[in-house]
């Protein structure tokens, strides 16, 4: 499959949230146009605790939960609401059984009769669990004690095969290495982990759910790197935690770009996953409807981007919420509620051809709040893009160059005393600079450093990436 | 795009963190804490400035007994990483650095034990686990990192760790405490079911749980099961434990005792 070589856009101006360069439309009813002209609303919810217990409980669960998010939206009128699943484990092991009925067909069903009778545009994304550990194989045949492989394609089918709109997963290649880098604020590992091997493994992962989305007629949206990327981010936290510094965490978005992209590249459409921060990047690149997620996630973590997330989403979505009572009903209608209103805002810009001032607004009330959120600000994701792009050809070198680019605009920001940095930040920018440009620019070599340096830690195993 | 810099920032947020940031430096709480014997000192520094101490603990070892390499060198070393990381002069990475240093350190040291026929008594042990189905497991291996610093024997399970699996280790290990972590709803399901074997099999252990969605209604509903909001608190309540309050006692005192409750 073709990498990019080139910008979907030809200047970042162009960027703005509900309008991407290729459109993608599913759904029920009138249908929602992801990246068409208008925002659509995304709502998630998590089964509690204890509803796995039994298929028919987890069953109820996810009738309680799509109705209460369509009632809401219908009750506030809103005209698209997207319901999506994010799998729990049980799901994964045994999708036959728990997710087949309980979730997948049940909520295609909910979700038409409410198109049928509002005229509401409603649909369903399953984002499947990857259950893969690298310790026990990530490629068929590889995992002889859970077949988590295999359950995971096998989960992308029945998914397909029984009602669900769009398919999506936050997959975990190289994780093993981010986990490693993160903690020890190593960026070469981190690179190697979700620059190199995590993009080897999405060119695996994503041929096969595009052919299976193609065979059954359903939207390949794509994937994110939550298990790298946003767990950087989730431990970076606020202005209070001091676990690793917010300049090591957005050097890994830029990094994770580089991966997150080859869904597209294997032929998914988008939207992407919602809680994919690198999505301004990528749309930059590929012009494929993404979808985001900022201050309606706050139920979940702290990502000191809650109003530049929306600068050029084109779905908006909160993040995974307990289903849970509130004073107002079920939490799942409260968040489609605060999901559907910011949505609103964003239609009534474009309504009022005031879509790039309240682009523009979004971003720069975050836009040095923190080193991450300045890196993915729609202008300077354009320019981390551009820097991928010129080195399309190798997962390694775009990756690099993603986050050597990424570096130096902090580096500016921060010398023309805009973006402040604590001591700590800028202890630790200095130091992944220094590791990145020490690296080398032939791909092999770079390889062939990475097995000698972290071949041995426990939970890597080169074969999982062919390797 | 509108002109950003018309907007006066100072007015939309503020930087605490930098507003409170330390002017200390490593250097000055190192010579605050350290110890001025050699050969505890160089191996003190090697540790605190994230140095190799491999070749300063051989040294030691020649002279000295293994348990004052660890106890007058290394563990003066991991108590001043302490201190920097609650003063917010260290972050994370140095911490596990360190550990990773100081966990070389020991190992020499354990081997110079074993020559002698001897073993190292640790601070405590602690059967460590990411639940049945879960395969996160960065911040059971961050609370493990952090429990090894403080001087506890570690028995990591790894992740997706059936729950028998689990029950069998505490039987065999005879832990102090037994921590689990999980970042779905529906994986930290596994602790009760910990927690309700163990009471089948007549053991009373204090069972951390943690993890990204979960909270301390869920883990105080079962038996045993005592809430750990950040990786940081393990030692905390490891500490409790070893002053011999039982996970009732640290429940009711929670708020005393565990760091991130305050």
């Amino acid at each position: 499959m073709a990498k990019y070589t080139e910008m979907a856009y030809d200047d970042a101006e162009e960027m703005v949230f509900g309008e991407a360069k290729e459109p993608v439309t599913y759904g029920h009813g009138p249908q929602i146009t992801a990246g068409g002209g208008q925002v659509f609303g995304v709502t998630k919810i998590a089964p509690r605790p204890g509803a796995e217990a039994r298929p028919e409980k987890l069953k109820t669960e996810f009738r309680k939960i799509t109705k209460t998010i369509l009632q809401r939206a219908v009750t506030l009128g809103f005209p698209t609401q997207e319901i999506e699943n994010e799998w729990v484990h049980q799901m994964g092991e045994n999708p036959v059984e728990y997710a087949q009925e309980p979730a997948i067909a049940q909520q295609a069903a909910i979700a038409e009769e409410f198109a049928d009778e509002y005229g509401i545009a409603t649909a369903t994304t399953h984002t499947i669990p990857d259950l893969r550990v690298s310790e026990k194989g990530l490629r068929h045949g590889q995992d002889r004690e859970s077949y988590y492989p295999e359950k995971v394609i096998g989960s992308f089918e029945i998914a397909a095969e029984n009602g669900a709109d769009v398919l999506k997963i936050e997959s975990s290649g190289g994780m093993e290495l981010a986990d490693y880098g993160i903690q020890r604020g190593d960026i070469k590992a981190f690179l190697f982990g979700i620059g190199y091997l995590g993009s080897i493994d999405m060119e695996w992962l994503w041929s096969q759910i595009v052919d299976i989305a193609q065979k059954n007629n359903v939207i390949p949206g794509g994937d994110t790197n939550c298990p790298a990327a946003n767990t950087a981010m989730f431990i970076a936290g606020g202005y209070l935690d001091q676990d690793i510094a917010r300049t090591f965490s957005a050097i890994t978005r830029a990094i994770c770009a580089g991966r997150t992209i080859v869904a597209w590249e294997q032929g998914a459409t988008g939207p992407d996953k919602d809680c994919g921060y690198e999505g301004p990047i990528v749309k930059a690149i590929a012009g494929k409807p993404t979808v985001m997620e900022g201050k309606d996630c706050s139920v979940a973590h702290a990502d000191l981007m809650g109003n530049l997330a929306a600068q050029v989403c084109d779905g908006w979505s909160n993040e995974s919420a307990e289903f849970h009572e509130e004073f107002s009903g079920w939490s799942s209608g409260t968040w489609a509620e605060a999901v559907g209103y910011e949505v609103s805002l964003m239609n009534t810009a474009k309504e009022l051809g005031e879509d790039k001032t309240l682009r523009d607004i979004y971003m720069a009330s975050d836009r040095y709040r923190s080193p991450e959120s300045y890196i993915i600000a729609y202008d300077n994701a354009y320019k981390i893009g551009e820097a991928m792009v010129e080195e399309g050809d190798s997962y390694y070198r775009r990756s690099k160059a993603a986050a050597i680019k990424a570096a130096e605009l902090i580096e500016d920001a921060q010398e023309q005393g805009k973006l402040q940095l604590s001591a700590h930040e800028k202890d630790t920018l200095e130091k992944v600079v220094t590791d990145l440009r020490a690296l080398p620019e032939d791909e092999d070599k770079f390889v062939e450093e990475c097995l000698n340096e972290y071949g041995d830690l426990p939970k890597f195993n080169p074969k999982n990436y062919g390797l | 795009m509108v002109k950003v810099s018309a907007a006066n920032l100072e007015n939309i947020f503020i930087r605490y963190d930098i507003k409170v940031e330390q002017e200390a430096t490593p250097e000055d709480v190192f010579n605050e804490m350290a110890p001025e014997e050699e050969p505890w000192r160089t191996i003190t520094q090697k540790l605190v400035f994230l140095e190799d101490v491999t070749d300063e603990v051989e040294k030691a070892l020649n002279k000295h007994e293994p348990e004052d390499v660890i106890n007058k060198g290394l563990i003066p070393g991991m108590d001043i990483n302490g201190e920097l990381y609650a003063r917010g002069i260290y972050y994370l990475p140095q911490l596990i650095l360190a550990g990773d240093a100081m966990g070389k350190g020991i190992e020499l040291c354990e081997d110079a034990m074993a020559s002698k026929g001897r073993t190292r008594e640790a601070k405590g042990k602690v059967v460590m686990h990411a639940a049945e189905g879960d395969p996160h497991d960065i911040g059971k291996d961050i609370a493990a990192a952090m429990l090894k610093a403080q001087g506890y024997q570690i028995i990591d399970m790894g992740r997706d760790v059936p729950v028998e699996d689990v029950v069998d280790a505490v039987k065999k290990e005879n832990p102090d405490v037994v921590t689990g972590t999980a970042l779905m709803t529906t994986t930290q399901t596994a602790f009760p079911r910990v927690a309700k074997r163990l009471q089948e099999e007549g053991i009373d252990v204090p069972f951390i749980g943690a993890g990204g969605a979960v909270n301390q209604s869920f883990v105080h509903r079962f038996p045993m099961g005592i809430y750990a909001d950040e990786a940081a608190d393990g030692p905390s309540i490891c500490e409790a434990v070893k002053e011999g309050k039982t996970w009732e006692e640290i429940r009711e005192e929670y708020d005393e005792i565990v760091p991130s409750a305050a």
